[in-house]
């Protein structure tokens, strides 16, 4: 029997850049932050000049065109080769001027002329308003369109804006935290920029001192600051005592940034072996030392059941485990461990603030009378009581929930969540997603099923929107008013990067055609232009979801997974 | 749900004592009852036709379809006391209050049958255990099919014996035809995994090792085959009751309109 075989894939098999020369590498090594760094201590199997010629690439950009946008997810940071750039300071550039869509509700007038507004032909486009609306440069590759201003001078008249110069960096929080860009930068002049993908960014943090002092030191002053003071846990703190807890607070990372690639090649693979592949964060029984908190990701919480390991919850981002333990030690308990192992879904970034500066700042504040007002902040009092509750369930009573984990529909902030006992599978759904988006139904009443429970193949709006990593217009981007993941058709390119990267299948790409139904060819290559579509959550509608609104039997309903409540409370 | 439910019919007995006290004393002052309880009948008859407009507009913020369905069926409920109150009997005489009364019963019935069918047939669908999408089960027994026939052709090719391609054209292949046991299926029977067991137990002995092996493959996408018939039966019935109550709704609608003509004409 003749056996298939290939060469084992290797990390730099898929450079980022795909025209990266020797000559480029050189030049690389010659420019002065990269000069600075000290190649030896990088490993022979990770080069410098292996990073440099595989995990990143030279983009030039004209003047106008914007490198970054706020609010995008980028998985990659920018440093300036030279040219000048523009930071664009708050309240920022309008969405319409950054290519996004703008999203406004119906009037009545408008929604009832849904009725006969209909165009005959399926994903009908008028190309004249491309051609008004799209404001792209197109490019020869794909991936380096770019949407571009329109008038710089006056933008730079009309808005706040900070000039950034050769040698700078940015974009790195961005792409190491997995947070949405904070900023707009634009190039002034035309430019030329070194973008290093995620893995090079943290090979450069991990080997170089002078990179990691410099992305450490931005994130402890730029983010976590905030974030501490955000959590209600440390909500009493003043700035100097958030700092103090800022600078001793540890950052970690586990699993892999591109998480949906291997979470897509999983599918239909051996659960159970899924389950232990994944990154340890913790591990039950293990004397705490700190309080963990998840920055970005979900991270499974489980406990040792006969010859298995039962997911009892979750943590999403905000939440954090360890206080009570560690309380407890401090009171001087004797032999406390972690009652549950803690493992990376996807990809988690962890802040582990020590068990010394908890202590300092928190207990002493709980002990001094104040504690019923601290740790009865939903995060706390919440996250606990619902770990007690799951402490005690049957393996039964958790398998949903244990589905839900497995199947990563904890990420969806509005997954479909059809009651099979009572949905008739009278499409009504479908019809009405249809009425509401031109004749095209957005989504398909199929998708994965666990006792009476499916979770539709409709855009779940994820917390970690993995989807929207990687577009190199923008098009696919999360809503400033409603937070929802929207597509702005006018600059989707058609590149399929979202499709591709959504682990839960839920985006289309469709070929679009004309009023007769023809499908609309590509000037040159006269190959059908394809779009990408997916549930906008009726975003302009004034019912909201039109698929729940239109259900006759209360059976399909749009849920965050964070707020569902297991059990009878869905039922009702 | 129960809130909302038990909200209409409140409403709904509240609405029903009104009229039938309000009937009452127009009765007893000698006066014209039929007016009053035919009125509010109709007023009722219109409001149930309005939901199935509201399920063409699906984006217009008048309720959610859940509550208008909610509201449909307790009003088909009102409806019918209603019509007994205004007819003052089960079966009126005259041909066309009696045509109009029979209109009237199919759309209740079928109704009634209806509600009955998307309050049972959900559970049962999903017990089966797999999900089918009702406008792909054709595509899906043909795969299935072809998959039984290739592995039957298969069998005799590879054996060299022709039993198991003999049965299969003398019974499987008419189960593999075409969805089977349609009526036993909306009835919650079991038949067809009885007649799938049967009629591979009664070739078992009859075949060697590996044709035995065959026969198993073939009896899983029976099995499969069996639960896509399951659920074609069921989605069948789920998607065409309607096309007896709305056609008969339409008509008692058109009825009672024409019968408010006559009775005003004849009335004035």
């Amino acid at each position: 029997m003749t056996k298939t075989t290939q060469s084992r894939p290797q990390r730099w098999a898929q450079p980022f850049g795909s025209d990266m020369t020797d000559a480029d590498v050189e030049r690389l090594l010659n420019i002065p932050e990269i000069k600075a760094i000290d190649a030896e201590k990088f490993p022979l199997r990770i080069p410098l000049a292996g990073i440099l010629r595989n995990d990143s690439r030279i983009m030039r950009y004209k003047s106008g065109d914007i490198v970054i946008r706020e609010g995008d997810y980028g998985n990659s940071a920018f440093l300036i080769l030279n040219g000048t750039l523009r930071i664009v300071l708050a309240p920022g550039l309008p969405g319409e001027m950054l290519g996004r869509k703008k999203i406004q509700k119906k009037n009545f007038w408008q929604v009832l002329k849904q009725l006969w507004a209909h165009k005959k032909s399926p994903e009908f486009r008028d190309v004249k308003q491309y051609n008004q609306k799209a404001g792209l440069r197109p490019s020869a590759e794909p991936g380096s369109t770019h949407v571009f201003l329109q008038d710089v001078p006056a933008i730079l008249d009309s808005n706040r804006t900070a000039d950034i110069h050769e040698g700078s960096l940015f974009g790195e929080l961005a792409a190491l935290g997995r947070t949405p860009r904070t900023s707009t930068v634009f190039a002034e002049t035309d430019a030329e920029l070194l973008e290093i993908r995620w893995q090079g960014l943290r090979e450069f943090r991990k080997y170089d001192q002078g990179w990691r002092r410099l992305i450490d030191q931005r994130y402890r002053q730029n983010a976590l600051k905030a974030h501490l003071g955000a959590t209600s846990i440390f909500s009493h703190l003043d700035d100097n005592e958030l700092q103090e807890i800022a600078d001793n607070t540890l950052f970690e990372t586990y699993g892999t940034f591109d998480w949906h690639h291997s979470y897509i090649k999983m599918q239909g693979h051996d659960r159970i072996e899924g389950v232990k592949d994944e990154p340890i964060i913790t591990e039950e029984g293990a004397y705490p030392d700190g309080i963990l908190m998840v920055r970005v990701g979900f991270a499974r919480v489980s406990v040792e059941r006969g010859n298995g390991r039962q997911t009892i919850t979750y943590l999403g981002a905000g939440d954090f485990y360890g206080a009570d333990e560690l309380y407890r030690a401090w009171k001087g308990e004797m032999n406390v461990g972690l009652k549950v192992t803690i493992t990376a879904l996807g990809y988690v970034e962890i802040l582990r603030v020590p068990t010394k500066t908890i202590e300092k700042h928190l207990f002493s504040y709980w002990d001094s009378g104040k504690r019923g007002g601290t740790r009865g902040g939903k995060p706390v009092q919440g996250s606990q009581r619902r770990m007690q509750d799951f402490f005690e369930q049957t393996l039964a009573e958790g398998a949903l929930q244990e589905w839900a984990v497995q199947e990563r529909f904890v990420n969806g902030t509005q997954a479909m969540l059809i009651n099979l006992d009572r949905c008739v599978r009278c499409d009504d759904c479908v019809r009405a997603c249809a009425a509401t988006h031109e004749g095209n139904p957005s989504f398909v009443r199929h998708g994965k099923t666990f006792q009476n429970w499916m979770v539709a193949n409709a855009c779940m709006h994820c917390a970690d929107p993995v989807c929207m990593i990687g577009c190199p217009t923008g098009a696919i981007h999360r809503s400033m008013s409603g937070g929802m993941v929207v597509i702005n058709d006018y600059t989707c390119i058609g590149c399929e990067t979202c499709a591709i990267s959504c682990p839960y299948s839920n985006i289309r790409m469709v070929p679009i055609r004309d009023e007769d139904g023809e499908h609309i060819l590509d000037q040159q290559n006269h190959q059908p232009i394809i779009k990408a579509t997916k549930c906008d959550l009726c975003a302009d509608q004034i019912t909201g979801p039109a698929c729940a609104f239109a259900c006759p039997h209360d059976a399909l309903k749009r849920v965050d997974f964070r707020d569902v409540t297991w059990g009878r409370d869905m039922e009702a | 749900m129960m809130k909302k439910l038990w909200g209409f019919l409140v409403i709904a007995v509240l609405f029903f004592t009104l009229i039938w006290v309000w009937t009452s004393k127009v009765e007893n002052s000698l006066g014209y009852p039929e007016f009053i309880s035919g009125g509010a009948l109709f007023f009722i008859i219109f409001l149930l036709c309005l939901f199935n407009m509201r399920k063409r507009l699906p984006f217009l913020p008048i309720w959610s379809a859940h509550k208008w369905f909610l509201f449909h069926s307790v009003a088909g409920f009102l409806a019918l006391s209603l019509f007994w109150l205004h007819a003052g009997v089960l079966w009126p005489k005259g041909l066309y209050v009696q045509i109009l009364s029979l209109l009237f019963y199919g759309a209740t019935l079928s109704g009634i049958v209806g509600l009955i069918m998307e309050k049972v047939y959900p559970n049962l669908l999903t017990r089966i255990g797999s999900e089918f999408i009702y406008e792909r089960i054709p595509r899906e027994i043909a795969e299935i099919r072809n998959k039984a026939e290739n592995l039957v052709l298969e069998c005799t090719e590879k054996t060299g014996s022709d039993t198991l391609a003999q049965h299969y054209l003398e019974t499987l292949g008419w189960f593999f035809q075409r969805p089977r046991f349609f009526l036993n299926n909306i009835f919650g029977g079991q038949n067809s995994q009885t007649w799938v067991k049967e009629q591979c137990s009664i070739l078992e002995r009859f075949l060697n090792e590996a044709e035995r092996r065959y026969l198993e493959q073939i009896f899983a996408l029976a099995e499969t085959k069996r639960k896509i018939d399951y659920h074609y039966s069921l989605q069948t019935m789920l998607k065409t009751w309607l096309l007896v109550h709305v056609p008969l709704a339409a008509a008692v609608m058109t009825m009672v309109v024409w019968h408010l003509i006559v009775i005003q004409v004849f009335f004035n």
